[in-house]
């Protein structure tokens, strides 16, 4: 889907932020010289097209009581799309990526605690007769869950 | 962690979910909570203060909207250049996530990076060129092959399902 000037400036708006105003898409048509109704579909074409995968809220896991970490496996290449469609379909895993290396799956889980984390691992061990290691952050330095769509082509920009 | 109140947690468990695409989302939620459009607003603004909620709004797939190249990198760090080389990167523009974590015996890389650009070739140059800059050589880079899946998990969905 080819995203026109203005489609990218109200993705960056709505990545900054919902409006929490009664009529949060109203606010943004005013931004951007759209009608409520022209946002809203927008939107909704974002959605369906896939480039918008959520609109809501992003929570801090960790504040509300729960841990998260980095897990991962390695399993023989050609099994490998097969067990990390079964990982991914874990409630507790949130991302699941195939990567190129000797571990070629990873992913990271969000559980109550680290003994359900423990837990978690066990069941995967039982299962696929891998060797699950994690890797737990002890510091965060940066956390960017938005892309700036307005300057792709900006990409040496710090910030 | 920080104490909620059962309507704070309700309304953590749905907005987490998703936000209806209709002209009042938030009295939408109201109706389902049984309250006014009034506090859904202000309950968010106040878990957004307390960064409970780190972000409202809406979450990209960069890969469908000009950023095709990602790679995660593991880096081997000097426990005492930890916090030096973790500023340095946290300011790049194309570094989206930047954490120390706990190693494994076989697995001394301590510092991860998220690196995305244009393409493959541009990861790798500037992945190249960071290493240079700061001077770290045992690094190793971690294309990404397969996203397999990204969402979110459930939040206290046991208090929803009352309400449905």
């Amino acid at each position: 889907m080819a995203l026109s000037a203005l489609d990218r400036r109200l993705l960056d708006l709505v990545q900054e932020g919902l409006p929490l105003v009664s009529r949060p898409f109203k606010a943004l048509g005013e931004e951007l010289g759209l009608s409520e109704e022209e946002v809203l579909e927008r939107l909704k074409r974002f959605e369906q097209s896939g480039i918008v995968r959520h609109l809501g809220a992003s929570v801090d896991s960790r504040r509300l009581g729960f841990v998260t970490t980095l897990c991962a496996v390695a399993v023989p290449p050609t099994e490998a799309e097969k067990v990390a469609q079964q990982i991914a379909a874990l409630p507790e895993v949130t991302h699941c990526y195939l990567r190129r290396h000797r571990f070629n799956i990873w992913f990271t889980l969000v559980a109550r605690d680290y003994a359900q984390v423990e837990e978690i691992l066990q069941l995967l061990q039982q299962k696929f007769g891998v060797e699950p290691r994690h890797f737990p952050a002890t510091k965060m330095f940066k956390l960017r869950a938005t892309f700036r769509l307005s300057c792709v082509e900006d990409k040496h920009r710090r910030g | 962690m920080v104490d909620l109140s059962p309507f704070e947690k309700k309304l953590i468990a749905l907005v987490s979910q998703g936000i209806p695409l209709v002209a009042r989302p938030y009295h939408v939620l109201a109706q389902r909570l049984g309250c006014t459009e009034k506090e859904v607003i202000a309950t968010l603004k106040k878990l957004l203060s307390k960064k409970i909620i780190r972000r409202f709004g809406a979450t990209v797939r960069q890969n469908r909207s000009g950023y095709q190249g990602n790679v995660m990198v593991a880096w081997k760090v000097p426990a005492e250049r930890l916090d030096e080389v973790g500023n340095f990167c946290a300011r790049l523009h194309f570094v989206t996530h930047c954490y120390v974590r706990q190693t494994s015996p076989d697995w001394p890389y301590n510092f991860y990076t998220m690196v995305h650009a244009a393409d493959e070739k541009e990861c790798k140059e500037l992945v190249t060129n960071l290493a240079k800059e700061l001077k770290l050589k045992d690094y190793v880079l971690l294309f990404t092959e397969k996203e397999i899946v990204r969402k979110t998990r459930p939040y206290f969905p046991e208090l929803l399902e009352k309400q449905t």
